[in-house]
């Protein structure tokens, strides 16, 4: 009886929930939302920052303050999750090597994944992408080579180094605005040519230390999931 | 060298730097790590109490983060409120730093990141950054609550989340509304397009769905049902901060939301009915609770009831009431939590406690006199100024809100006077008396007694403080013309 009046509970909340989203979005002015505040962006960007990639200028610049709480999101979710599974000990990855193919495909893979990762993180002020996607690129390029032969597992202290390091570099770079009497965050070193690879001030450093930060911290976030999973 | 305004980061950046490195200092010895992490705690009180003698007077420090000026730009923005809160954050993370719990130093770094977020949380003045902060705030606490490293305290943790992850898509999608209809997050810039832009169903619906995401950490009905599990689960450390001071962090988020953006009757009714089923569901749970943990758990759900009805009343007095009821719980509460940790099991067992460990009986007695409100704790006059506002209020609605409080004191004397009672008399049968309490265990219940006690002989400087603190607080056009000067 009490599953069947949950169940019930459920349906009641769910139809009262999608009537008044139903509703809501009846209400809204499709297609003339009032953007305010993005078509300022999108006029000022460019100038202010010497980033190309607008996208990355409101990241890094506008809302600098945002990325690295995400960033931050991310590494609280890995030590919170770290706690949860070193209750089940730790332990070696035992599942068997992948196939031939597979695993000289991996090997081949890792240089290219490496160089494309590494190429979306630099250019990210410039062209889509940037320091989460790039760091994402960077994070499979690692567990690749892991998923295709489980018994090479990879050397946690470096990736935890480089987390590490990343993490307190981004809040170093912020921090150094500080002590010229500017606001945390404020870009460094001017705006550059809009273009060039050198540009944007010290915005593509910020990219940096998010893509190598996101990239560590994936890595070994995947590799411990998948070494307790192949434990089990 | 730092200039005065742009200071105001540090306390959220300073734990959140110290987290980051704290795993590499871990991975060489673990005290140098734990060593690290209480000297940042010390640091950010520091750096607080600064701030404190910089907006104590009434002054504000806004600083555009990046230099780039509002509404484009993110601001942080501190007041007397949000340095109050910080101050409370701040005090209590020292207090109940953890133990060396199970998992070498993650609850350290835990801790950290939980005052490093709820530092942004109470000074951001930007939407969608204060749900940054949130997310931050609560994944901490998840894995916070699982650091006993029991299979109860997972449970625990598991369900909190599931709860929390529902809670935080409802916040999200009431700020994707906010945004939809008003193209702005800046907290400021929003309470000048509210009136035109955020007026009618459209904002009450965002309000409501934004009470809901933030109340899953501030204990509101009906996003509560994990509290009694977790603060029963957790170590008594965890459930102290998070029923003690994160709690809090969310109720002042509210007020913010409330006073800015939503200053309309429709979202204060709705504000009054969640604050009101939840001082009656809690302190009826609360009555029936089996032992300690789950009776303080209760309690603590109407507590932030309470807070909620006072934030509900349109008028100054109102906020100042609700803040006092919130920094007096913070006070409190975790003392009492420190307490049923340590006398766990069913409440008849309590008999004999009071010769076992006097101190911590007595300090027992004392909080839970402030508690309830009797004269003269700190409690009554906090009490006092709720009711007189609920029964000044020119809706009659808040009489009868008022009258439901006044009944629910009595429930809440009748349960803590009972356990009370049971403390002083002789074990029942050939039960045995509770386990004795060593002084160390006890000391922060000590510290918090005290502060109840040197507040009793400050209540007019203090309420005369709180009148000029929810003045400040409560006029949005005083929020608006520091951050967006001439907009008004």
């Amino acid at each position: 009886m009490k599953g069947y009046g949950r169940a019930v509970a459920a349906t009641i909340f769910l139809i009262g929930l999608g009537t008044l989203l139903a509703a809501l979005f009846a209400a809204l002015p499709f297609g003339q939302a009032p953007m305010q505040v993005g078509q300022a962006t999108a006029v000022v960007a460019l100038p202010e920052t010497g980033a190309t990639n607008i996208v990355s200028a409101i990241l890094l610049a506008y809302r600098g303050l945002d990325t690295l709480g995400e960033v931050t999101i991310l590494f609280v979710a890995a030590t919170a999750a770290g706690m949860v599974l070193s209750g089940a000990g730790r332990g070696e990855a035992q599942g068997a090597p992948a196939g031939f193919i597979l695993r000289v495909a991996s090997g081949l893979l890792f240089p290219f994944l490496l160089a494309l990762g590494a190429f979306i993180v630099v250019h990210g002020h410039l062209t889509p992408g940037g320091g989460f996607q790039g760091g994402a690129i960077l994070a499979a390029a690692f567990f690749i080579p892991l998923l295709a032969n489980p018994a090479s597992p990879l050397n946690h202290t470096v990736a935890m180094v480089i987390e590490g390091v990343s993490g307190a570099a981004f809040i170093a770079i912020g921090a150094a605005a500080l002590f010229g009497g500017e606001a945390f965050l404020t870009p460094l070193f001017g705006t550059g040519t809009p273009g060039e690879l050198f540009s944007a001030g010290s915005l593509p450093l910020l990219y940096l230390a998010v893509g190598l930060k996101v990239g560590s911290e994936l890595a070994g976030l995947m590799a411990r999931v998948a070494g307790e999973g192949g434990r089990a | 060298m730092i200039g005065t305004a742009h200071q105001i980061v540090l306390p959220v950046v300073l734990p959140l730097l110290a987290a980051f490195l704290l795993p590499l200092v871990g991975r060489l010895h673990v005290w140098p790590a734990r060593l690290l992490g209480q000297i940042v705690g010390v640091l950010h009180l520091a750096v607080v109490a600064y701030l404190w003698t910089l907006v104590g007077g009434g002054e504000t420090i806004v600083s555009a983060l990046g230099g780039f000026a509002p509404p484009l730009g993110i601001v942080l923005y501190a007041d007397r409120l949000s340095v109050l809160f910080l101050l409370v954050l701040s005090v209590g993370i020292l207090l109940f730093w953890p133990r060396r719990e199970h998992g070498g130093t993650r609850a350290d770094t835990l801790t950290l990141l939980l005052l490093g977020g709820g530092s942004g949380l109470v000074l951001s003045g930007d939407l969608f950054n204060i749900f940054v902060f949130y997310e931050i705030v609560a994944v901490a606490s998840y894995g916070l609550a699982a650091s006993g490293g029991n299979a109860a305290g997972f449970g625990a943790a598991l369900r909190y989340l599931l709860l929390s992850a529902l809670g935080s898509a409802l916040a999200l999608l009431g700020i994707a509304l906010v945004y939809g209809a008003a193209g702005t997050l800046n907290l400021a810039d929003l309470s000048v397009l509210a009136p035109e832009r955020l007026s009618g169903p459209m904002g009450l619906a965002a309000f409501l769905l934004l009470v809901l995401g933030f109340g899953v950490k501030a204990e509101l009905f009906p996003v509560n049902t994990w509290v009694p599990e977790v603060y029963t689960a957790a170590p008594t450390r965890v459930t102290a901060i998070l029923a003690g001071v994160v709690s809090k962090l969310s109720m002042v988020v509210i007020l913010r939301l409330l006073v800015l953006i939503f200053a309309d009757p429709g979202a204060q009714t709705l504000l009054l009915v969640l604050g009101l089923a939840g001082v009656i569901a809690g302190e009826l749970a609360a009555f029936r609770a089996p032992d300690l943990n789950r009776t303080f758990a209760f309690s603590s759900i109407a507590q932030l009831g309470l807070v909620a009805v006072a934030f509900s009343i349109p008028d100054d007095l109102g906020i100042a009431a609700g803040i006092a009821v919130a920094v007096h719980h913070a006070v409190v509460k975790p003392g009492l939590f420190v307490i049923a940790g340590h006398w766990t099991g069913p409440i008849e067992r309590l008999g004999g406690a009071a010769r076992v460990s006097r101190p911590a009986a007595i300090a027992f007695v004392l909080l839970s006199l402030s508690i309830i409100g009797i004269p003269p704790f700190p409690g009554f006059w906090v009490k006092l100024l709720l009711l007189g506002e609920a029964f000044a209020a020119v809706d009659p609605v808040y009489a009868l809100a008022g009258a439901v409080i006044l009944a629910a004191t009595v429930v809440e004397a009748a349960y803590l006077f009972r356990a009370a009672a049971l403390m002083w008399e002789p074990p029942e049968g050939d039960n045995r008396p509770p386990a004795a309490f060593p002084l160390a265990r006890l000391a922060p219940t000590l510290v918090l007694t005290l502060l109840i006690l040197l507040a009793m002989g400050a209540v007019s400087p203090l309420g005369e403080a709180l009148e000029a603190m929810a003045a400040e607080v409560g006029d949005a056009a005083i929020y608006v013309g520091n951050v967006l000067p001439g907009r008004i």
